[in-house]
């Protein structure tokens, strides 16, 4: 138990100079790498790991007789999670999210140390101290609050009413809500029940499973399945289909969504937001393709009331692209990006 | 014995008054179910005088009908279809809609409570527990009562709101559901007589065979009050998902079609939840106020156990609600993806975010009040070393929760991310994340649950400690399945993400079905470490419940105004538009403000309630009440 602890105090204090040489800028952020496909998970294992590593510190520290009172240890984990989320992951998290994250854990640590009332005794006797100013130093610290805390409030208003000049935050929809259907070419769509025409398996019909079967494999790197090739000429119906998408996407869509469709193409940066990143898992793997297919066709401008709050320049692409072509796009950029359109059956 | 069998034929006729009641409207209604009221009347009266008539195709079941309505009205701003008072419609609406739907829902809520509470005392062998129970039964309906008349006194607010200023809709919508308004008022006038018989003669009924046919009406009761809400639910279906009627609105005489329309079930289920998880929040709240007022420690241990009774009677039903509103959007995706993409990826996205961090909340009070409860248990503190690692895994969970997809950051911040998602945190913001953050959440609970029954007990089984292995390995393996999925969802085509749900939510009940088993049967017979010391719970414990009362208020106030919302510019969804100047979404601030004036009224009209019962209870000594001469009030000697 004890070498348990012990193991667990170590990486404590390891976790506690990484960020400590992060917050200082003497450690990159990146020396231990978020690894891509697994950030997520990995972020949530590193939070376990300091866990069980403060655990570890604490009992090792009780045990040398220099155990840290429970009201600092509340607070000081509090402080090490708010500075882990904005020295440790990056890129940077939004301030929106890192206060939402912030309150979370500032009700977990008080979860925490008033879980039962022996541990709220402990936690809130140097509060309880400081009110009842029965030694000099309590005095002070009483005055000192009485003085501090409406100027920190003071502050925190002026800060709060003084006219800013950045840009407004703006709240907007990643998705905008379609319409049941639309219209494209004269001809109308119904969103819910329209089907991709290209997507097709050797006998010509619709065939979702055989297509899926055919698009790259995700993973740590994206590869094309075994006799799999759309750029193999003699490639014929979904395969050829897809090559011809691709040619079509290399043409018009690439300078903006990039070359592995990860929003990050030649004009890029000229907007802002970025465009859609087809790479993500929030964006087309949660989307029908007719969703897509409409998306395509009317662009940006061409977005309904229902989609507000938007913030696209996308063209729309009816004005450019035959139906035909819209189609062969999505299927490439479903085939490239190792994503399933998303069915209701 | 004469006076007996005079009670028992009494009793056994008014049970029957009560059937009757509840059978009324549906005969009342015979004639106009299924193919309605007038629509063989008007065929036969056109056949006769020769004219063509007029078919129209069912919008959602696409059958053809013979047009028997009139098409929705295309109305236009002015004083004919819209008059107003110099102020927002809708926001009067609004609020007249959801405090009745406040006060029906607690009064819907609590006689189930009462049914389950009596029931308990009736099948409870220990006698004075069971008057224990008997009391709390009765103190609840109690409650319900005054807060019945509010009900009735807020529908009749909300119709003359509706008829001042929505006439063209509400004469629409009450055009299309003539026969079934009727039935609603016949079976409020049911629930009415039955409330009052089942309440007045709760002393006459107390012993033996009478308190069976006491408890009977207290399922007619039920049964009435829930038909009822299905009857209210199937308007909002209407409005939301519109069926029975023609592209123009025009009802095409299939009552059961405009009845059954695509979200009624989804909705009929999440709202009878919601109705008990709130209701029993509610009276939660009026426990943890009564214990805080408390003078005596009597009063404090009687007020302890009631709170603890309605809290676990609400979290049961919380616990399964997640996935009810799961079926239920489910059922709206599928039913509009416009409508589905509008309430989780687009204009309400923001909404749902509160709405996930308010059900953290709930789960995260919860919590809190079982670890503070296990205060009162001598032996409970084996528990408390590990409780940290129970608020980290409610903690990691809670923070997938509420990740928004959208998040909301200044251009610069924007800039400085380098795209729309987060590379990290974005694959939080999706479906398949979130199912296993509030499943780590619910199984949690469960674990904070089942150590709160084993708390002041070890177990005498000869195979205990075998058994204590095995929960711990379920438990274990039950949080890497749930993560696992929610990870692998990643890697698999959407239609089978979403149904990966279903072995998460599988595992969540497994832990909650068989750990309570299981752990009920390796605590029969157990050593009991030191009796419940009802009273000497915290302050803190109290707060909780008022916060889990609160919560569950609040959310219920802002999943209406989504429900409501995702209808955008149309009064009935693609039939009936709203041409009012109100037709378009409120800010998300506006929409809060909103909720939270909603929920302070609530709260200080239903103290009102309170207070006017404890009234009726100043007036009634004690021990007389009770029935048990001389006692103090000795709550449940476990739980």
């Amino acid at each position: 138990m004890k070498a348990l602890m012990s193991l667990s105090a170590l990486i404590g204090v390891a976790g506690l100079l990484l960020l400590g040489g992060m917050v200082l800028d003497i450690v990159p952020s990146t020396t231990i790498r978020l690894v891509e496909g697994y950030m997520p998970m990995q972020l949530l294992l590193e939070m376990g790991c300091f866990v069980l590593g403060f655990a570890g510190l604490s009992y090792i520290l009780n045990a040398m007789g220099m155990a840290i009172p429970r009201f600092w240890q509340g607070i000081g984990f509090w402080v090490f999670f708010l500075l882990y989320l904005k020295y440790r992951v990056y890129p940077p998290i939004p301030f929106s999210v890192r206060a939402m994250y912030g309150t979370v854990s500032l009700v977990a640590v008080f979860m925490w140390v008033s879980a039962n009332e022996e541990d709220w005794q402990k936690f809130k006797q140097p509060i309880m101290n400081v009110l009842d100013a029965q030694t000099g130093m309590n005095k002070l610290l009483r005055y000192a609050y009485l003085v501090l805390l409406p100027i920190l409030i003071g502050g925190f208003s002026f800060n709060a009413m003084m006219p800013k000049s950045e840009e407004p935050i703006e709240l907007r929809t990643v998705h905008p809500a379609p319409p049941a259907s639309t219209k494209v070419h004269g001809k109308t769509y119904t969103l819910q029940t329209s089907q991709n025409p290209y997507r097709v398996n050797t006998e010509g019909k619709y065939d979702q499973e055989y297509t899926n079967a055919n698009i790259v494999e995700q993973g740590m790197g994206r590869l094309m399945k075994p006799n799999a090739n759309p750029w193999d000429e003699t490639n014929q119906g979904y395969l050829k289909y897809v090559r011809e998408g691709g040619e079509i996407f290399f043409q018009n869509c690439h300078f903006c969504h990039g070359d592995n469709l990860n929003g990050r193409g030649l004009h890029a940066f000229a907007f802002n937001p970025i465009p859609a990143n087809f790479t993500d898992p929030g964006t087309i793997a949660q989307l029908q393709e007719t969703f897509i297919f409409w998306r395509v066709a009317k662009g940006g401008i061409g977005l309904p009331n229902e989609g507000f709050p938007w913030a696209s320049v996308m063209p729309p692409w009816e004005q450019h692209l035959t139906v035909d072509e819209i189609w062969k796009v999505i299927l490439f950029e479903y085939w490239h990006t190792g994503y399933y359109p998303r069915t209701w059956d | 014995m004469g006076l007996l069998t005079g009670k028992r034929v009494f009793s056994i006729m008014a049970l029957c008054m009560m059937v009757g009641l509840l059978l009324l409207p549906i005969v009342v209604a015979l004639p106009s179910p299924a193919i309605g009221e007038e629509a063989p009347a008007v065929g036969d009266e056109a056949k006769k005088d020769g004219e063509k008539v007029e078919k129209g195709r069912d919008v959602y079941y696409k059958t053809e009908g013979i047009v028997v309505g009139a098409p929705a009205p295309k109305t236009t701003d002015g004083p004919k279809d819209y008059p107003r008072y110099n102020f927002e419609s809708r926001v009067l609406i609004w609020f007249a809609n959801q405090q009745h739907l406040y006060y029906g829902s607690f009064v819907l809520a609590v006689p189930i409570f009462c049914m389950i509470i009596e029931f308990m005392g009736v099948v409870t062998k220990d006698k004075a527990l069971a008057k224990r129970y008997d009391q709390l039964a009765y103190d609840f309906i109690k409650i319900s009562l005054t807060a019945y008349s509010l009900t009735a006194i807020l529908g009749g607010i909300l119709i003359f709101t509706f008829l001042t200023l929505y006439p063209a809709f509400f004469s629409y919508l009450s055009g299309i559901f003539r026969p079934v308004m009727h039935i609603y008022a016949l079976m409020f006038v049911a629930e009415s007589g039955t409330l009052y018989i089942y309440y007045y003669g709760w002393d006459k009924m107390r012993e033996g065979f009478l308190k069976w046919i006491h408890l009977s009406m207290s399922v007619v009761l039920n049964i009435i009050g829930t038909l009822l809400m299905f009857l209210a639910n199937s308007w909002i279906g209407f409005m939301m998902s519109p069926a029975g009627v023609d592209e123009q609105g025009r009802f095409l005489g299939n009552i059961w079609h405009v009845i059954h329309t695509a979200l009624w079930n989804p909705l009929n289920l999440h709202r009878i939840l919601g109705n008990m998880a709130f209701g029993g929040g509610v009276v939660a709240a009026y426990a943890a106020y009564k214990f805080l007022a408390s003078k005596t420690d009597e009063d404090r241990a009687h007020y302890d156990w009631m709170g603890y009774i309605a809290m676990a009677l609400g979290v049961a039903f919380l616990i399964p609600l997640p996935f009810a509103g799961y079926w239920l959007m489910r059922e709206v995706y599928a039913y509009r993806q416009q409508m589905g993409i509008t309430l989780m990826g687009g204009l309400l996205a923001w909404l749902f975010i509160i709405q996930a961090t308010m059900i953290g909340i709930l789960f995260l009070s919860t919590n809190y009040y079982l670890w503070q409860a296990m205060g009162r248990m001598r032996g409970a503190e084996k528990y408390q070393r590990y409780i940290k690692y129970l608020v980290f895994l409610l903690a990691c969970g809670y923070i997938v929760f509420i990740t928004p997809h959208t998040m909301v950051m200044s251009p610069a911040e924007l800039k400085a991310m380098g795209g729309q998602q987060h590379p990290v945190l974005g694959n939080y913001g999706v479906m398949s994340a979130k199912n296993g953050g509030i499943n780590v959440i619910i199984t949690t609970t469960v674990l904070s649950f089942v150590w709160y029954m084993r708390g002041n007990k070890v177990s005498t089984v000869s195979w205990a400690k075998f058994g204590n292995i095995f929960m711990g390995v379920f438990f274990v393996c039950a949080y890497i399945n749930i993560i696992w999925l929610a990870v692998y969802g990643y890697y698999i085509p959407a239609n089978v993400r979403v149904g990966l749900s279903v072995p998460q939510v599988a595992t969540t009940l497994s832990c909650l079905f068989f750990m309570f088993a299981l752990n009920s049967v390796m605590m029969r017979g157990a050593k009991q470490m030191g009796p419940i010391e009802w009273g000497k719970i915290s302050a803190r414990s109290q707060y909780a419940l008022i916060m889990l009362a609160t919560a569950f208020t609040w959310m219920m106030g802002l999943m209406g105004y989504i429900r409501s919302s995702v209808r955008l510019f149309w009064h009935v969804n693609e039939i009936m538009r709203d041409n009012s100047p109100w037709a378009y979404t409120h800010t998300v601030g506006f929409a809060a403000n909103m909720i939270s004036a909603n929920v302070l009224f609530f709260w200080i009209s239903i103290l009102f309630v309170f207070w006017l019962g404890s009234l009726t209870a100043k007036k009634v000594p004690v021990e007389s009440k009770a029935g048990i001469p001389g006692s103090v009030p000795q709550p449940a000697a476990s739980h």
